[in-house]
């Protein structure tokens, strides 16, 4: 690399940066690649193009940067938060899972513990949703398949009915009369155990069972959701790490008995994880079904892109 | 960055039930709510009275206090107590940056309150209220109140 390129890459890097500011990502977006072609050893750069693409939606471009990011630095976790949101936008849920776990990890280990924990979790929860929203939709395309092939037989053996009685009819062997008669019966014999079928899988629907209430053990006092890495303090008391953290930053203090507490004190409640996995699990999307609308995404990647 | 998704679980839970005396007028939105507290036990001081408290959250809430005033209208008098000004502004540990713990909630902070008043007997205002109600120009929590004492 010609010596001077360094500096050029930077001073790119800096216009990039003030035009990603004004919203101007497209600008952005350019300076950052020229940045690129006068230094492609900064890992830093591919992730501010990637963060600039993905405001473009550039989605495929986003993975791109992010993975030449990664081969830069490996403990990237702007680069593995970047990819996530991308990997969830072209609906690759398992992947985007896997990468914002990745950032998750990164960013707890990290010695800063910056406020990020907090948005990474919350795109955690988001990408399990994701993922959750598609096994249920072929679960229930599969229930979907199984009932309509269970109504089509009953049907079959309805008109097979039908049928037999008519040329039982003609043949002479039932009169008329009763031989309606009989139409009559397998009709409404045909139509009950259709509505009993229909029942039968109302009933097993999970949609239609039980109250949907997480239980209060399985729920962080601080943000009234439900845990997805708690850690417990010295009285006992578990609550979601990035929350918490959030409290100790400003306020060293149990939120509970008010006695001195530091994050270097906190302790992984594994169990309790475990727990909370499970109850998402079974109870499927309706625990995720939080108001993600109202979140303001803009503030909470500017943030991140000022590391 | 949670405050409008911790507030919409509150204010659920604040549809469903709420302690007695205490009731939700007005939560439109995330950023502001009404309250009104009345005293249950008979307690002379605030016989038949209710008064009002607004809630103003910042987007930091529940890691950072709510702002918790009482208001005062034709229908709501400013309650008496040695630890509450005649303009409203409340001074209380619960409230200020030090004593704000993220696990407290609208209903425990009215809960308090309610308490507060409850256990009073004094027909008194805060040492220097006249002084203070016209020449406070601060926020209530950037108020760095001197806790005269801890049993009222």
């Amino acid at each position: 690399m010609p010596p001077g390129n360094e500096y050029a890459a930077e001073q790119l890097k800096s216009q990039g940066n003030t035009h990603f500011k004004n919203g101007d990502y497209g600008s952005a977006e350019t300076l950052y690649s020229q940045a690129i072609q006068k230094n492609s050893k900064n890992p830093l750069l591919f992730t501010n193009r990637a963060n600039a693409r993905l405001k473009l939606e550039k989605w495929e471009e986003v993975i791109d940067d992010c993975l030449r990011s990664v081969e830069l630095l490996k403990e990237n976790m702007k680069a593995y938060f970047y990819l996530a949101q991308a990997q969830i936008a072209i609906n690759h849920p398992n992947e985007a899972l896997s990468s914002a776990l990745m950032a998750y990890d990164l960013c707890t280990r990290s010695a800063q513990q910056t406020s990020n924990a907090a948005t990474i979790s919350a795109l955690v929860l988001k990408c399990k949703k994701a993922k959750w929203d598609i096994r249920e939709r072929d679960r229930i395309r599969r229930r979907a398949d199984l009932l309509a092939d269970l109504e089509a037989s009953l049907e079959v053996t309805y008109k097979k009915d039908v049928s037999d009685i008519e040329s039982r009819i003609e043949a002479g062997d039932v009169g008329k009369v009763e031989g309606a008669e009989e139409k009559g019966e397998r009709r409404r014999d045909w139509e009950k155990r259709r509505d009993d079928l229909r029942t039968a899988f109302a009933l097993s629907d999970p949609e239609n069972l039980g109250k949907r209430e997480v239980p209060d053990f399985l729920v962080d006092g601080i943000t009234f959701e439900i845990m997805h890495d708690p850690v417990v303090t010295k009285n006992g008391r578990s609550y979601e790490r990035a929350t918490l953290i959030e409290h100790l930053k400003r306020n060293p203090t149990d939120p509970l008995t008010r006695e001195p507490l530091t994050i270097a004190e906190l302790r992984p409640n594994i169990s309790l994880k475990d727990a909370c996995t499970e109850f998402m699990e079974e109870n499927k999307g309706w625990v995720y079904d939080c108001e993600d609308g109202e979140v303001d995404h803009d503030t909470r990647w500017a943030h991140l892109s000022s590391l | 960055m949670f405050a409008s998704k911790r507030l919409s679980k509150e204010l659920s839970k604040l549809h469903d039930k709420l302690p007695p005396g205490i009731t939700l007028i007005k939560a439109d939105d995330f950023t502001e709510w009404l309250m009104d507290i009345r005293v249950i036990d008979s307690n002379p001081l605030y016989q038949d009275e209710v008064y009002r408290l607004k809630f103003v959250f910042s987007q930091t809430y529940p890691i950072e206090a709510p702002e918790v005033v009482f208001v005062k209208d034709e229908d709501h008098p400013i309650p008496w107590h040695p630890h509450v000004y005649s303009n409203g502004i409340i001074c209380l540990d619960l409230l200020d940056r030090q004593g704000w713990s993220p696990v407290h909630n609208v209903e425990s902070v009215c809960v308090s309150l309610q308490s507060m008043l409850t256990s009073n007997t004094k027909q008194e205002r805060p040492p220097g209220d006249e002084h203070f109600v016209k020449h406070n120009k601060q926020r209530p929590k950037d108020i760095n109140f001197v806790f005269h004492d801890n049993q009222v």
